[in-house]
């Protein structure tokens, strides 16, 4: 007997972003990202085209502050961002690189906003592939930052956050100005998420330019809230709501690695075995995890994890 | 102990009181009324007298400043009396005499509605008057009193199996009565569905019957005079609610009322003394007597409801929100202590729930919305947003927190719709140049709720805030009327030299979030409550709003900033204060008040708190118009 595979049709699809510019579009990049495009549920590729998620891998302009579980897996190369970010893509095979500006904290290194746009430039020169660029956190701060930012590397294509209801201006500004993409970040709730996105694009700035970033979890801290909220969004974009139709970008470096989990060595934990092991899987984990409901930008740490989660991704997009 | 004299200024006034009695209870012993919002609990600091003389015992000073403290500024519900004193209670911590919204007596659409709503139901009060002229008994004619007056009443009326009935108080000064009118009395009467009561005889005469329409709300009461045998209003008069001096909000009073039998009934004494009040300019005015008012029909929240009645309120504070009582019996007004014929029934509106009360059962009658098949939503909005949808075969009701702003509340400069309240704003985009309407045609002093709903949706228009309510400070217009203070942005409204307190007049970004949320809290009930049913928008056929924010319903404003649902204007009609219209029509017709009790029984309560739905939609309400555009055409 055969069986009629039942398909989901929908009537609306992500909307396609791209990431970067060549020196044809504009910019210096030996080749761009593009994301989104998406017109069926994750992997459901027999329903509908399915994009292939990307790994940005994270850089800093200082050196970080990381366990050791990470650091060894990198060379000399945390007190030049240009090397660390060049390593990140040509041994562990980053799709993009998640450039991190901690340096400019009010209180910590307070760097000016035209020693991070120096550092920006170090990095697009290092690479070919295309940059993100966060500030370090602070509001005030950020705002200068990313406007000297936007400005040194017009024309890049980069994609600069993070826009939040209460700061979005600058941000959308600076995007529009100097042709950028931009992500715009919303407290795990959709409604906020949706009205971000309308107010930046009032702005001007049109829908693909905008990456969402629904604030994640890592795993056994709250993924499932994230779950649910990115599951939401995504069929609302589907079922055609294009205020929601964007790609979505998930910080999962940082949540998994913030975790006990991940730091806690087997001496003080013998029953969770061997940290080495645990913070590689626990980062995989949050992030095919994730992936499963739509995640298109993965923001990555550990090296051995990216190698897991582009073996998984090669899996799911091999049909 | 001797009671101390306590002197206030500037009145002058002197009263007597006991040790240990705080000053605010002073103040309203010697009728000066003091602004109270926490209960006098020491935390809000509205209630600031100066004392000028007197070793009072201070047992708190909040929020008072070190300077204020010096200069003799202290709390009125945290000063106890300990000797004599003589304090100053200035003008800002008066609760002031103010305009309360009595429904439009004279003109608009409910004065029609009304009309052909008694029609409908039938003029056929709750309480009647008959000229009865009996034979003088005689030796063999030898029937008592009570039966001669009785079988006539029974004859005249035709009353077939109801029962006539007199109570003891009427019955004893009868014999007297009917002798002294030489047997030409007029006979007032109860006519309820149970049955028919006399409740005073007196000497014939023409004078028509009249009763109370009562409406009791937290922060106002207002009563109506009606003429029973025509239906006509005669006079009204509204005031606040003495109760304020409890505490602002229902909660508040709860708080209060349930601490001890004594404190219930204190708060139980403010409204009936608030009514009574009333009652009596109303009589001066009028020249009647107490015994002419033959019967009341109050309206009221259940909380308002049950503090009237002295019915302990606990359990409406606390889950799973039980309010005691849907229906409430008859009482005579001499129970309550209503200045009234002693043996005048008092009818209360029955509740649905703890939050949708008797004034929104009487909404509901006046506007008619069970009566067909078409859908109507009702919704009152005030402190609370109650919202009632339905028709001739089902009712749902809910209640949201939508808190005070559209009553004044919580807004920097709002106030109460009174003379010198701005209620209409408009704002040229170019040069964000502003034009004003004000009640009575004052200088501004405050921003009344349409007055705010107004001004949110010009400020939206032109540009001045974005669509969460931000306000941007880089404006084109590059105007001084936008600008940012220590703590908060602010838009003037109206400039120091052209405002009625001699202050610049402003709405603060703060005020507009406010706002939002307030508007937000509404159209989430609506929303919810049409989810809860599977209503669309589109199958509504009628909306109806009261509420008491201002003298008219912006409907066009309302819908962009999302307070109200994105409908054509025709299907919109704004009606003031329903409770009290549903009092007065109740006092006319028997039926209208069966039918109000049959409401009360049918009207499904939802709870709001129970579920993710609710949340969700306030959520997604708080932006302008809303984060779901596609509810909202119009507005793009």
């Amino acid at each position: 007997m055969s069986v009629a595979i039942v398909k989901e049709r929908f009537s609306g699809k992500i909307g396609e972003v791209i990431l970067g510019a060549t020196s044809e579009q504009g910019g210096t990049r030996t080749s761009t990202v593009t994301i989104g495009g998406d017109a069926a549920l994750p992997f459901l590729h027999f329903e509908g085209k399915v994009n292939r998620p990307v790994i940005a891998m994270e850089v800093n302009d200082i050196p970080p502050t990381w366990n050791e579980t990470l650091t060894k897996q990198y060379g000399d190369v945390f007190n030049s961002p240009g090397a660390w970010a060049k390593q990140c893509v040509d041994d562990f095979g980053a799709d993009l690189i998640y450039l991190k500006l901690t340096g400019a904290d009010p209180d910590g290194e307070n760097r000016s906003p035209e020693d991070c746009a120096r550092v920006v430039k170090e990095v697009l020169a290092a690479v070919g592939v295309p940059l993100i660029v966060v500030g370090c956190g602070d509001s005030t701060k950020d705002n200068e930052v990313i406007a000297a930012v936007a400005e040194a590397a017009t024309g890049e294509n980069l994609l600069i956050g993070v826009a939040e209801q209460e700061t979005y201006k600058t941000y959308a500004a600076a995007a529009m100005v100097h042709k950028h993409t931009l992500i715009a970040q919303s407290p795990l709730d959709i409604n906020i998420c949706k009205q971000l996105n309308i107010l930046i694009n009032e702005m001007g700035l049109p829908l693909n330019k905008i990456v969402i970033d629904p604030l994640i979890a890592g795993l056994g801290f709250g993924i499932e809230y994230a779950y649910s909220i990115m599951e939401r969004a995504r069929l609302g974009a589907l079922g055609n709501d294009k205020m929601l139709a964007m790609p979505m970008f998930c910080s999962v470096g940082y949540e998994a690695n913030r975790t006990k989990e991940s730091n806690s060595s087997a001496d003080e934990n013998p029953q969770w075995g061997d940290l080495d092991d645990r913070a590689v899987l626990w980062e995989s984990l949050t992030a095919s995890g994730l992936m499963q409901v739509g995640a298109s930008i993965i923001m990555m740490r550990n090296p051995a994890a990216v190698k897991v989660v582009k073996k998984n991704i090669d899996e799911l997009m091999s049909v | 102990m001797p009671p101390f004299q306590i002197k206030f200024m500037p009145e002058n006034r002197i009263i007597e009181v006991d040790s240990g009695t705080s000053l605010l209870q002073a103040a309203a012993k010697a009728e000066i009324f003091i602004k109270s919002g926490c209960g006098s609990k020491g935390s809000c600091g509205a209630c600031k007298v100066v004392v000028l003389s007197g070793e009072p015992l201070v047992t708190g000073t909040g929020n008072l400043t070190p300077e204020q403290i010096s200069e003799g500024v202290r709390l009125a519900c945290q000063t106890m009396i300990q000797g004599d004193m003589t304090v100053e209670v200035p003008l800002e911590s008066r609760l002031k005499e103010h305009q309360v919204l009595m429904g439009d007596v004279q003109k608009g659409l409910l004065q029609e509605s009304d009309h052909d709503l008694l029609e409908k139901f039938g003029h056929q009060p709750l309480a009647t008057k008959l000229r009865i002229s009996l034979s003088a008994p005689t030796l063999t004619e030898n029937t008592s009193d009570w039966s001669r007056l009785s079988m006539e009443i029974r004859r005249v009326l035709k009353t077939g199996e109801k029962p006539v009935d007199i109570p003891l108080s009427v019955l004893k000064h009868l014999p007297e009565a009917l002798r002294r009118a030489n047997w030409d009395v007029s006979v007032t009467l109860t006519d309820i569905e149970s049955g028919i009561t006399v409740t005073h005889v007196e000497s014939g005469n023409d004078n028509p019957p009249y009763g109370l329409a009562i409406d009791i709300g937290t922060t106002t009461v207002v009563v109506y005079l009606i003429n029973l045998s025509t239906g006509e209003i005669i006079d009204q008069q509204g005031s606040y609610n003495k109760q304020a001096k409890f505490g602002d909000d229902v909660i508040t009073r709860i708080v209060y009322a349930v601490e001890n039998e004594q404190q219930l009934e204190e708060i139980r004494i403010a409204v009936v003394e608030t009514i009574n009040e009333l009652i009596d300019k109303i009589l001066a005015r009028q020249s009647l007597n107490n015994t002419d008012f033959s019967s009341a029909v109050v309206a009221g929240n259940t909380t308002m409801t049950q503090l009237f009645l002295g019915v302990d309120p606990r359990y409406i504070r606390l889950e799973p929100y039980i309010p005691t009582m849907a229906n409430v019996p008859s009482i005579p007004a001499r129970d309550i202590g209503l200045h009234m014929l002693p043996d005048a029934l008092v009818h209360c509106y029955p509740s649905v729930a703890s939050y949708v009360g008797g004034d929104i059962v009487s909404g509901t009658l006046v506007t008619d919305l069970a009566n067909g098949e078409d859908i109507i939503l009702f919704i009152d909005i005030g402190t609370n947003g109650e919202i009632v949808l339905g028709n001739q075969d089902w009712l749902v009701s809910c209640a949201c927190s939508a808190g005070p702003s559209f009553e004044g509340g919580g807004i920097t400069f709002g106030m109460r719709a009174m003379p010198g309240a701005i209620e209409r704003v408009v704002i040229d985009p170019d040069s964000l140049d502003v034009s004003l309407k004000v009640i009575s045609k004052t200088l501004p002093v405050g921003i009344c709720g349409s007055g705010l709903v107004d001004c949110l949706s010009k400020l939206l228009g032109a540009g001045i805030i974005d669509r969460v309510g931000n306000f941007q400070m880089g404006h084109p217009a590059n105007s001084a009327r936008l600008r940012a203070t220590s703590d908060d942005k602010e838009f003037v409204l109206a400039w120091a030299d052209q405002a009625g307190g001699g202050k610049d007049v402003v709405i603060t970004e703060n005020d507009v979030k406010n706002t939002i949320r307030a508007k937000g809290a509404i159209y989430a009930g609506i929303r919810t409550l049409l989810n809860m049913v599977s209503v669309e928008m589109e199958m509504i056929s009628r909306i109806v709003i009261a509420g008491g924010f201002g003298n008219y319903l912006n409907v066009q404003d309302s819908i962009q900033i999302g307070l109200l649902p994105d409908l054509e204007e025709e299907l919109y009609q704004f009606i003031g204060n329903s409770s009290i219209k549903g009092a007065r029509l109740a006092l006319l017709s028997q039926n209208a008040w069966r039918e109000a009790k049959d409401l009360g029984q049918k009207m499904t309560y939802v709870e709001l708190s129970v579920g993710p739905t609710f949340m969700d939609e306030y959520v997604s309400a708080l932006f302008l118009p809303h984060t779901d555009f596609s509810l909202f055409p119009s507005c793009t």
